[in-house]
C-alpha cells in the first residue's frame, strides 16, 4: 500500500504543479531536439525575452535529439490546444506532428527550421544576404580588380545559394577574375581537403601577388586556405580570406589581424525575438504573408571579432 | 494477499496516473483521441520492449536493439534512395535485424560470452555500420518514398475511430510474442532457461540453439522498431533509434513487477511501455518542464521496482 501512496504523491505533486501553472495566459509551446547546443541556447534567451515582456507561458519540451519525440510532443501540444508551437527542427521530418497542429488549428512557426507549406512562417537568416556581405567586401577590398579564388559546395542548396551570389557579385566587375572555383570534400569536415586544394593553387600560382583573394562559401574552406597560405610562406602577400558563419576558430583567426579578415555571424539571438514578434503577430490574428522571415545577419571583422 | 497486492501494484499505479491526468485535463486527457495518439507515439518503443521480453525471459538482456533500430532505418532509406521498391526495401531492412539478432544470440549461446559484453559490442558494430552506411547525414526528403512516410501518418477506421497503422503493427507483434512466449512449448523453455539454465540443460532442453534464436527474435523486433521510427518521421539518421534502448529495459522491468515471480511478461511489458507513454503525454500536456520530467519518470520507475521489492522482502 505504502508504495501505491508513494507513487500517487510524486504524481499530485507533478499535476497540482501543471495546473497551478494552467492559468488563461497564451500559451506557447517551443519544441526542439537540440536545446543542449550552444546555439539553440541563443534563440531560445531571444525568445524567452520577448515572451516574458508579453507575459505568455513558455513552456520548452527538449527531446534529447529524438525526432520521432518532436513528432509525439507536437501531437501533445495539439491535444493540448495550446495557443502557438515553436519548432527548431526540419519541418519536413516531423511532418505528421505539423498536420495534426493544423488539424486543431495551431499556428507553428519555424525557429530556423526550414520552410515548409505547413508551417506559419519560418524565421532565419537570408544565405543569400550573407554571401553579398562578404563578396561584396573581397570585391572592395581589391578596389574592384583582382584574381580571386572561389571555395563552393553546390550539392547543399543553403550553400549552393551563397555561391550564386557570389558568382553574380564578382561577373559584376569586369576587372575580378575567378580564376578557381573549387568545391572541397567535406566527408572530413571541410578544412583539411580544402588546404590541399589551396596548395596545389599556390604550387600553381607561384608568382606573388598572382591571388589576391580568396572566397569560401563557409568557414572551414576559408580556414584551410588559411593554412595552405601560412603554411607556404606566403601569408605578408595581401591575400584576403573572406569565410561566412563566424564559427570561433574563424573568430580567433579574423581577430589576429592575418589574411583570414572578415566573416558573417548569423544574429541566433534576434532569431529568436523574431520568433517571437512573428508569434505574437499570428496571436492577434494575423495571417502571415512571409513564408520566410530573415534576420539581418552581421559582417564579423577584426574590429568586432572578439565580441 | 501481499503477493497479490504486490502483483497489481503497477497495475494500479498505471489506473491512479489515467485518473490523475483524467482529473488534472478533463478536456484533452481522457479522450478517444489523445489515448490512440497514445498508443501511436508508444508503438515504436512497444515493439522493441515486446521483443525484448523473450531474451529476458531467459535472463539475458540485449544491448544493441537501439542501434540496429537506427541501423534498420538507415538501410531502409538508403536502398530506397538507390532505387528499391519499398518492400524489397523494408525486407532488407528486417533481414539485416535478424542477421545481428544471430550474431548476438551465437556470441552469448555458442561461444559463451556473457550478454552484456556481447551486445555492447555489437551495439558499437551496429553503430558504426548505421553511420557507413549514411555516411554520417540524415536521409530524407525525395530519397524517401512518398508512400513510406504516409503510412505512419495513416490508420484503419474500426467502428467509427481510426487506429493509426503504427499501433496495429505493434498490436500484431504483441499477440504474436505473447501467443509464441506463454503459448508454445518453445516460450516455457525460454522461461524454463530463465529459472534455471544448468536445469533446463539437464532436462533435455537444447539451451544454446534456443537462446541464439530468442536473441534473433529480438534483432528482428528492433529492425522492425526502427522502420516504423523512420516512417514517422519519413527520414532515417545514424542514431536515431539508440534511445530506445534504455527504455525498453525500464519497461521491461517495469512489467516484470506484475508478474508473481517477477518473470518478463509480455503484457506486463505491455503496461510498463503504456506507463512511459502515458507520463510523457500527460506530463507535456500539463506543461511541466521537460527536464523535470524526465525526473519524474525515473522516479516513478524506481518507486514501482522498489515496491514490488519491499513487498518481496516482508512477504
Amino acid at each position: 500500500m505504502t508504495s501505491h501512496r508513494w507513487t500517487g504523491w510524486t504524481l499530485a505533486a507533478a499535476l497540482a504543479a501543471g495546473a497551478s501553472a494552467a492559468t488563461a495566459q497564451e500559451r506557447v509551446t517551443v519544441i526542439t531536439p537540440y536545446l543542449a547546443q550552444p546555439g539553440t541556447q541563443f534563440y531560445l534567451d531571444g525568445f524567452r525575452a520577448e515572451a516574458e515582456a508579453r507575459g505568455w507561458q513558455v513552456n520548452v519540451v527538449d527531446t534529447a535529439g529524438d525526432i520521432a519525440a518532436v513528432v509525439s510532443r507536437l501531437e501533445d501540444a495539439a491535444t493540448q490546444g495550446v495557443d502557438a508551437i515553436v519548432i527548431n527542427v526540419d519541418p519536413a521530418q516531423v511532418e505528421a506532428g505539423l498536420i495534426e497542429a493544423q488539424a486543431a488549428g495551431i499556428p507553428v512557426i519555424g525557429m530556423d527550421a526550414g520552410a515548409h507549406p505547413l508551417l506559419a512562417t519560418n524565421v532565419t537568416s537570408n544565405g543569400y544576404a550573407m554571401a553579398a556581405e562578404t563578396a561584396a567586401y573581397v570585391v572592395n577590398r581589391l578596389n574592384g580588380s583582382g584574381r580571386v579564388v572561389m571555395f563552393v559546395f553546390d550539392p547543399f542548396p543553403p550553400v549552393q545559394q551563397r555561391g550564386v551570389i557570389a558568382d553574380a557579385i564578382f561577373a559584376n566587375h569586369p576587372d575580378i577574375e575567378v580564376i578557381d572555383r573549387v568545391t572541397p570534400d567535406v566527408q572530413d569536415g571541410g578544412i583539411a581537403d580544402s588546404r590541399a586544394r589551396m596548395e596545389a593553387i599556390l604550387a600553381a600560382n607561384p608568382e606573388p601577388g598572382s591571388i589576391d583573394a580568396v572566397w569560401a562559401a563557409w568557414d572551414q574552406p576559408a580556414l584551410g586556405a588559411l593554412q595552405a597560405i601560412e603554411d607556404a610562406g606566403r601569408a605578408d602577400e595581401g591575400i584576403v580570406i573572406t569565410g561566412i558563419d563566424a564559427n570561433p576558430q574563424a573568430r580567433e583567426a579574423i581577430a589576429a589581424g592575418g589574411p583570414f579578415e572578415a566573416s558573417v555571424a548569423q544574429d541566433f539571438e534576434g532569431i529568436g525575438r523574431a520568433v517571437a514578434d512573428a508569434t505574437a503577430r499570428l496571436l492577434a490574428g494575423e495571417d502571415l504573408r512571409e513564408k520566410v522571415i530573415f534576420v539581418p545577419a552581421r559582417l564579423v571583422t577584426q574590429a568586432n571579432a572578439a565580441e | 494477499m501481499t503477493a497479490s497486492l504486490r502483483r497489481y501494484a503497477t497495475l494500479l499505479g498505471f489506473a491512479a496516473i489515467l485518473v490523475g491526468f483524467s482529473v488534472a485535463l478533463p478536456g484533452t486527457f481522457p479522450t478517444a483521441r489523445n489515448l490512440l495518439n497514445i498508443t501511436q507515439q508508444v508503438s515504436m518503443l512497444a515493439v522493441v520492449a515486446f521483443a525484448m521480453t523473450a531474451v529476458m525471459a531467459m535472463g539475458d538482456f540485449d544491448l544493441s536493439v537501439g542501434a540496429m533500430a537506427s541501423l534498420a532505418g538507415v538501410v531502409a532509406a538508403s536502398l530506397f534512395a538507390a532505387g528499391w521498391s519499398i518492400p524489397a526495401g523494408i525486407a532488407a531492412a528486417l533481414a539485416v535485424g535478424l542477421a545481428g539478432g544471430v550474431v548476438n544470440g551465437v556470441l552469448v549461446a555458442y561461444l559463451g560470452i556473457l550478454p552484456f559484453v556481447a551486445t555492447l559490442g555489437t551495439l558499437t558494430i551496429f553503430s558504426g555500420s548505421s553511420f557507413l552506411v549514411s555516411g554520417g547525414r540524415t536521409i530524407f526528403g525525395g530519397a524517401i518514398p512518398a508512400g513510406f512516410g504516409a503510412f505512419a501518418r495513416g490508420g484503419v477506421e474500426i467502428v467509427g475511430l481510426r487506429i493509426p497503422n503504427l499501433t496495429l503493427v505493434a498490436l500484431a507483434v504483441l499477440l504474436v510474442l505473447w501467443v509464441l512466449l506463454e503459448h508454445t512449448s518453445y516460450g516455457r523453455r525460454l522461461y524454463a532457461i530463465g529459472g534455471n539454465a544448468e536445469a533446463a540443460r539437464l532436462a533435455g532442453i537444447r539451451v544454446r540453439p534456443l537462446r541464439a534464436s530468442a536473441f534473433a527474435i529480438t534483432g528482428l523486433g528492433a529492425a522492425m522498431a526502427g522502420l516504423m521510427y523512420a516512417s514517422r518521421v519519413a527520414s532515417a539518421n545514424p542514431t536515431q533509434g539508440d534511445g530506445l534502448m534504455l527504455d525498453a529495459i525500464a519497461a521491461v522491468f517495469l512489467g516484470m513487477t506484475m508478474s508473481e515471480e517477477s518473470e518478463p511478461r509480455i503484457f506486463g511489458t505491455l503496461v510498463g511501455v503504456l506507463i512511459l507513454a502515458t507520463l510523457n503525454n500527460g506530463l507535456t500536456q500539463l506543461a511541466v518542464d521537460s527536464y523535470v520530467r524526465q525526473i519524474l519518470v525515473g522516479a516513478i520507475i524506481l518507486a514501482a521496482v522498489a515496491s514490488s521489492r519491499l513487498g518481496l522482502s516482508r512477504g
